[in-house]
């Protein structure tokens, strides 16, 4: 399993549908995991690769509607795939609500599951990347000294060299190289980019 | 067993009869006796028999009543002088009819509300057991055969690939037998499950739970307003059975008959529930309705599960009721009743007394 192949989490009780799907998620060339429980789920070591969970909503202990309110404090960001073998409107309507990508009562067409797990994973697969960006913005701005910080929410936030040199009390010239260096450490291409970086950093700081 | 008939007849007319004549002579000893012997306090006799045979209202106005007899009588009295302890009788006598008849209302009600909750119960419970049943059955093969489903279509996929997966594709195949095999396994388990059910071998007298399910839904009969006559052969020999199954098949034709009654508009609702020796080796139990009847063509498929003639029947009532005789060794039938209606009768052999 290499670190980029997309793997999908098959949770389901009962040994003959995870064998199945187990068979059916190969034949089209992606890798799999099956887990009897959520317990054993969560004591499996995920690979850093996109991928989405394929979950039965009756499960033994903590049901799998149950289990998909949890994985947050988890800090499992994976798409959910809900498979149940008595399936209501209500029970669906919550499950959509709650995020999950598609309700499907068993028997369902194999073709309906197979276009979900794409989903899934392609859902999964920008989360990451958009994270991985976040990632390195992070670690450039935590590069920089507390000083080029400063300067660098100044200059987001649209203000003339002039301006930030009085508000820090720094010379003019002080604060042209400051900048550089804020822009060479950020890689930063023009101030718009910078300004889209500083933008990005902050939603992350939110929602984080 | 036709006593039984004949105590509540009995039982029907002698109690409003005694209640009216103890009235009358309490009225006349107060009226002729000495004012300070308080002779209204026995009226409180008079509702509390009341109760026996009127619902609320009629036990309010009796209470009543007795209360302006009690006044009745003073009034009389008095035109041959009155004194401070008769008031003082007559006062306390009053209250006490009236707490009597408030207390007796209320017990009524009670009474009432406890009927109704058990019939109620007993429907409830007949409903959601089968509905539940069903649905934990359909969990349990759809479970199999949703499996089944996915190795088909994995089996499809692994010969589909280029090159196709031979050795994938079988063992595809080898689980889809095998899922499809668990299915049927768990349909024979249910067939078995019905038909072995009776392990519980007592000696019943049928008479006697006949009329353990009538009381279990007396309040459902009168509700309805159906006249139920109960005619029970006083000569039949026990049978060997499952108590609360034989009640539960009892309790089925009743509740049939009653929905079958509900769904004609006129003409009187009569519910006949009779046993009788069939010849030496059997006992026979009649349920015979004044409802809509039989369509002389779904005779043979009304016992058939999920056949219903209801609109919102499920369909298995009588297919229970036929599994449970069956299970006891009898058989059950229906035959449409003259002028209307049905008879829905079943044979339970006689045991060999031990």
């Amino acid at each position: 399993m290499s670190e980029d192949q997309p793997v999908v989490f098959v949770i389901d009780d009962s040994p003959s549908v995870r064998d199945a799907l187990d068979s059916l998620i190969r034949s089209v060339h992606l890798n799999v995991r099956s887990f009897g429980s959520t317990e054993e789920f969560l004591l499996f070591k995920r690979p850093d690769a996109p991928g989405c969970i394929v979950l039965d909503v009756r499960l033994p202990g903590l049901s799998g509607l149950d289990f998909h309110r949890e994985m947050a404090k988890s800090n499992i960001d994976l798409p959910v795939i809900f498979i149940t073998g008595h399936g209501d409107v209500p029970m669906s309507v919550r499950a959509i609500k709650a995020g999950a990508i598609e309700f499907l009562p068993k028997p369902f067409r194999d073709q309906d599951l197979l276009d979900a797990i794409y989903l899934g994973i392609e859902r999964d697969r920008s989360r990451r990347q958009a994270s991985a960006i976040v990632a390195v913005l992070r670690e450039h701005f935590a590069s920089l000294t507390a000083r080029e910080r400063q300067v660098m929410l100044k200059v987001a936030s649209g203000r003339p060299n002039k301006q930030i040199a009085a508000e820090l009390k720094l010379s003019e010239v002080t604060v042209k190289v400051h900048r550089r260096h804020v822009m060479r450490k950020m890689k930063a291409k023009s101030l718009a980019d910078l300004v889209r970086m500083a933008d990005k950093l902050s939603d992350s700081a939110e929602t984080a | 067993m036709k006593l039984q008939n004949l105590r509540v007849m009995t039982r029907a007319w002698l109690l409003p009869v005694a209640a009216i004549v103890l009235a009358a002579g309490i009225f006349i000893a107060d009226t002729i006796a000495d004012l300070e012997i308080a002779f209204p306090a026995f009226y409180t006799v008079v509702v509390l028999l009341a109760v026996r045979f009127y619902k609320k209202r009629g036990v309010i106005l009796v209470g009543a009543g007795c209360c302006a007899l009690t006044l009745l009588s003073d009034v009389l009295t008095a035109a041959s002088g009155s004194s401070g302890i008769g008031v003082i009788n007559t006062t306390i006598s009053l209250l006490a009819i009236a707490t009597t008849t408030y207390l007796a209302v209320k017990i009524e009600a009670e009474k009432e509300a406890a009927y109704e909750a058990r019939s109620q119960l007993a429907h409830v419970g007949r409903v959601t057991t089968l509905g539940e049943l069903t649905a934990s059955i359909a969990h349990e093969v759809n479970q199999p055969l949703a499996a089944a489903v996915i190795n088909g279509n994995a089996c499809m996929r692994w010969l589909a690939a280029e090159p196709p997966n031979l050795d994938e594709a079988r063992q595809a195949a080898v689980r889809l037998v095998q899922d499809a095999n668990r299915a049927s396994e768990i349909i024979a388990q249910v067939r078995a499950l019905t038909k072995s059910s009776p392990p519980k071998k007592d000696w019943l007298q049928i008479n006697d739970i006949i009329l353990a399910t009538v009381t279990l839904i007396e309040s459902e009969i009168r509700q309805n307003q159906v006249s139920l006559h109960t005619d029970l052969a006083d000569d039949v020999p026990p049978v060997q059975g499952d108590r609360v199954q034989l009640q539960q098949v009892i309790l089925n034709l009743v509740l049939n008959a009653l929905e079958a009654m509900n769904r004609t508009p006129a003409g009187p609702r009569e519910l006949i529930i009779s046993s009788a020796k069939n010849d030496a080796k059997g006992v026979r139990i009649a349920v015979q309705d004044s409802g809509i009847g039989l369509a002389p063509d779904n005779l043979d498929r009304l016992f058939s599960a999920f056949y219903t003639t209801k609109p919102d029947g499920m369909g298995m009532g009588l297919a229970i009721s036929r599994s449970i005789v069956e299970a006891h060794g009898g058989r059950i039938w229906a035959t449409p009743n003259a002028p209307r209606g049905a008879v829905f009768q079943f044979i339970l052999p006689v045991g060999i007394e031990p």
